[in-house]
């Protein structure tokens, strides 16, 4: 947890700097500049993506917001959520049509989620590391 | 796809370049499709006499039959949620079913839910009654592997909504969780099928008007299906769950008085009592649950003491999933008193599925099952859960190979 924190400041310490560190295609799970979290893991991102909590680890309120689809959401299911597209589906088709739960709002693509996240306080989203600027904060790296 | 919905059907709303419901943020439309078919091998009814409709149904509700017929899986849902604000959100949802006349659509549940805390929510309004472990979305194909959960069990329980409140509340251990849910409330104005027994050579049956100056009570011929109104009262209950991604283990138990006014049945106290476990490991699919339904006094005339269990196990193999189903109902000692208490019904089936995905949100599914009706008391006839013959002797009761085919969608 720890280490993960001191990743996810380095990186972002990193990324605000204008430093690219996009050629692998990093991921960024980022959140609003005002949210005083410092980062999270990558555990804690996926129950809030899968609505097990509503809030951040600092009791604020989470609001996540999806990508519809494209390369960041694909790793994002495969190294976050572990939950292929099918899997996914078939997990909110229970909560949603049993009233205990709703998927993360889909917004779009990567510039989109930025700016979403850009001008929502509680929002958290995912995007392509090369997205990322001063408008949002980066919780974590997934390289 | 939800969005995309959403901008169709709000057409007279701006709907933006990215898709996105303009008006209303946080409503979302969502919903799910079953079409399916179903046929049986076999009649079950004897040709139309005097004593005798001479249909061709199979299955008790008369939906499935010797012939292909699509009524008994066929519906489609509506769903809508919207916040109302950060703790408060209300959904909806309209359901048809293609058993219903003309696909009538009906408003299957619609709560507010109140976010006391991260793991605390309150519900108040009409709410699905979570009896079994598919109870609360049972309805929704899509999200388990038959095409309709073992009827052995979910048949049990007539009571499939309530109007009332009830809690979820979550207590988190790591990668497993416990849910507490109570509830309370009533169920009016839902009908549950009379057992044949209970109707057949009764004089609850109206004759048409063509057949005598006015209508009066006759006689029911054998395979009369009927359904009664009923309400169930002071319907209490608690469902315990806990589990992870990977399974699920759960327990339930509620207890109602149950009315029924034109079988002159007043607050007759019924309980359920049910446990259940899922697996979703590494492609294996494991699926058990047993229950047991005690009711007393005139209800019991209709609806008897009864227990049954299944187990269903299956593996995935990419977009197949072949699964395997034994279910058995039985006699839950069930107090034998002729004309006053009913009689239980007993029958074992066994089940061969594959269900295969159809891409993301859609899956197609085939079951054969072979159907066993068993006698419960000497010199009464073994029906199970099929219609009622009583021009077949009780050693008559053969099997009945039920063969189905559907497709169920979300959206």
């Amino acid at each position: 947890m720890k280490k993960l924190k001191f990743l996810a400041a380095v990186a972002a310490a990193v990324l605000s700097l204008g430093t690219s560190i996009s050629a692998q295609a990093a991921l960024a799970i980022i959140a609003h500049p005002s949210n005083s979290i410092s980062g999270i893991s990558a555990d804690d991102a996926q129950r809030i993506f899968l609505g097990k909590t509503g809030d951040f680890a600092n009791g604020k309120r989470a609001n996540p917001v999806d990508q519809t689809s494209g390369a960041s959401r694909t790793k994002f299911l495969k190294s976050v959520i572990q939950k292929d597209e099918g899997e996914l589906k078939g997990y909110w088709s229970k909560l949603m049509f049993s009233g205990k739960g709703q998927p993360p709002k889909e917004v779009g693509d990567d510039a989109a989620v930025k700016a979403w996240v850009a001008s929502n306080p509680d929002a958290i989203g995912y995007v392509d590391g090369k997205f990322v600027d001063g408008s949002v904060k980066v919780l974590l790296i997934i390289p | 796809m939800k969005k995309k919905l959403a901008c169709l059907v709000g057409a007279s709303l701006a709907c933006g370049s990215t898709g996105a419901l303009a008006a209303g943020e946080g409503i979302t439309l969502s919903g799910f499709l079953t079409a399916g078919a179903t046929y049986a091998d076999q009649k079950v009814l004897p040709p139309a006499s005097t004593t005798s409709t001479g249909s061709r149904a199979v299955s008790q509700d008369g939906n499935i039959e010797n012939r292909v017929g699509f009524t008994n899986d066929s519906r489609i849902g509506i769903q809508l949620s919207a916040k109302v604000n950060r703790e408060v959100s209300i959904t909806g949802q309209l359901l048809a079913r293609g058993s219903d006349e003309n696909f009538n659509m009906k408003a299957d549940w619609a709560f507010v839910t109140y976010r006391a805390a991260d793991q605390l929510s309150i519900r108040g309004g009409k709410l699905k009654l979570t009896t079994f472990l598919v109870s609360d979305y049972i309805e929704v194909g899509y999200a388990y592997p038959w095409i309709r959960p073992p009827q052995e069990v979910y048949y049990a329980n007539p009571i499939t909504t309530i109007t009332g409140v009830d809690a979820l509340a979550r207590l988190n251990f790591g990668d497993y969780s416990l849910l507490f849910q109570p509830y309370f409330g009533n169920s009016r104005g839902e009908q549950a099928l009379v057992p044949q027994e209970a109707v057949t050579g009764q004089p609850v049956c109206l004759t048409p008007p063509s057949a005598g100056p006015s209508p009066a009570y006759t006689t029911c011929p054998a395979g009369t299906i009927m359904y009664v109104d009923f309400t169930a009262d002071s319907l209490t209950g608690v469902n315990l769950s806990f589990g992870s991604d990977l399974f699920t283990v759960r327990a339930g138990y509620l207890q109602t008085l149950v009315s029924a006014p034109s079988f002159g049945v007043s607050e007759d106290q019924a309980t359920f009592s049910s446990v259940g476990a899922t697996v979703d490991w590494k492609g294996l699919v494991f699926y058990s649950e047993y229950f047991q339904r005690e009711i007393e006094g005139r209800a019991n005339g209709a609806f008897p003491n009864q227990k049954g269990g299944y187990a269903t196990i299956g593996y995935r193999f990419g977009k197949f999933l072949p699964h395997l189903t034994y279910a058995t109902l039985d006699d839950n000692d069930n107090p034998i008193n002729p004309g006053v208490t009913g009689l239980p019904l007993k029958q074992t089936s066994a089940t061969l599925g594959l269900r295969y995905e159809l891409g993301t949100g859609a899956a197609l599914k085939i079951e054969a099952q072979q159907v066993k009706p068993e006698v419960v008391y000497t010199g009464q006839p073994g029906r199970g859960l099929l219609i009622y013959d009583p021009n077949l002797g009780p050693e008559a009761s053969e099997s009945v190979m039920i063969y189905s085919l559907a497709v169920d969608v979300v959206f």
